[in-house]
């Protein structure tokens, strides 16, 4: 990606305008920190799915139905 | 002396935190100023406190209908410290209070790294101090000055005393230097006493912490600072100045006896 394609991929992924200083940085950083971004909202994703799955093994038999119920699952 | 680089190297602690990086990873970021860095990590906290709102919100309220202890085992046991960080702000203050007086000190602690202060300010405000000096000694243990920085800007004054004084003298100037809310800088000052002044100098010392034992003592009432200094033997006196004048910073002058 080019410095202004990354500047831009990172202003989508976070929705506001980079700050500026962000435009000293080379091709590689930009990309990196783009990289950066993207895996930890990719991560907490999964983390969020998985830890809904293990919190119900901990939530008494009778309260499951209501739970899932406010979960809309 | 600029103490900007050791303040963009603090920012970019924070936001590999936020990242999942390790902060040498992003080591690159250390070139910008620190409020660029600062910008960019709140931008990201925003984004990730914010991306799975709904169903963060919806965890929240579903844990209403669970008993106080069970909510603290699925905290501990299931959500783990980052999305228990991610909905202690959305549970309501009392609540979030009452859960966390269930969960060891270490927890809490892993929760404190990764929580966003500003988004749990009331639950922070609300911890009893004795349980907030716990936490602090567990951070303390770990080395985590960057967290505490983040924190002691929405800590009740009972609870910043409690921190403060669990606080040792390295970590309290580490912790000052990266005060997220410089502002609450004096409060924190009004408890350094005078004779903590001489241990601080001491610690700087040792663990060449200079700049930020100066940057703390420039934020202290000028008188008291004359106070602790006056307190100092010559030649630790001395040695404050000569450490002051290297970093050009410039210190009340004492009168002292014998002085010339």
């Amino acid at each position: 990606m080019s410095r202004e394609e990354a500047l831009r991929e990172l202003g989508k992924q976070l929705h506001a305008t980079p700050p500026a200083g962000l435009s000293d940085l080379s091709d590689d950083e930009l990309d990196d920190l783009v990289e950066a971004v993207t895996d930890a909202r990719h991560q907490q994703a999964a983390e969020l799915h998985a830890a809904g799955e293990k919190a119900f093994a901990h939530i008494p038999r009778l309260l499951r139905g209501p739970i899932r119920k406010v979960m809309g699952a | 002396m600029s103490f900007e680089p050791l303040r963009s190297r603090a920012e970019v602690i924070k936001l590999a935190r936020l990242l999942r990086r390790e902060p040498g990873q992003l080591s690159y970021l250390e070139r910008l100023p620190a409020e660029d860095v600062r910008a960019l990590r709140e931008q990201v906290t925003d984004l990730l406190f914010e991306a799975h709102d709904g169903t963060l919100q919806r965890l929240a309220t579903s844990s209403r209908l669970l008993p106080v202890g069970v909510n603290a085992m699925i905290s501990q046991h299931a959500f783990g410290p980052m999305l228990s960080a991610r909905i202690s702000g959305l549970l309501g203050p009392d609540r979030a209070v009452e859960i966390a007086a269930k969960l060891p000190s270490e927890f809490l602690a892993d929760i404190a790294v990764e929580l966003d202060p500003r988004r749990a300010s009331d639950v922070i405000a609300r911890m009893p101090a004795e349980r907030v000096a716990e936490v602090t000694r567990e951070l303390n243990r770990r080395d985590e000055y960057v967290t505490m920085g983040r924190f002691v800007g929405h800590l009740s004054g009972e609870a910043l005393r409690a921190s403060v004084a669990a606080t040792d003298d390295a970590m309290l100037l580490r912790t000052a230097f990266v005060l997220e809310e410089r502002e609450r800088l004096d409060d924190l000052a009004e408890l350094v006493g005078e004779d903590r002044i001489v241990g601080l100098a001491k610690v700087a010392e040792r663990e060449q912490l200079w700049p930020e034992a100066l940057d703390l003592l420039m934020s202290l009432d000028r008188d008291r600072v004359a106070e602790g200094l006056a307190r100092m033997d010559s030649e630790q006196r001395e040695l404050v100045e000569r450490r002051a004048r290297e970093q050009g910073v410039e210190l009340p002058t004492v009168a002292s006896e014998g002085a010339a």
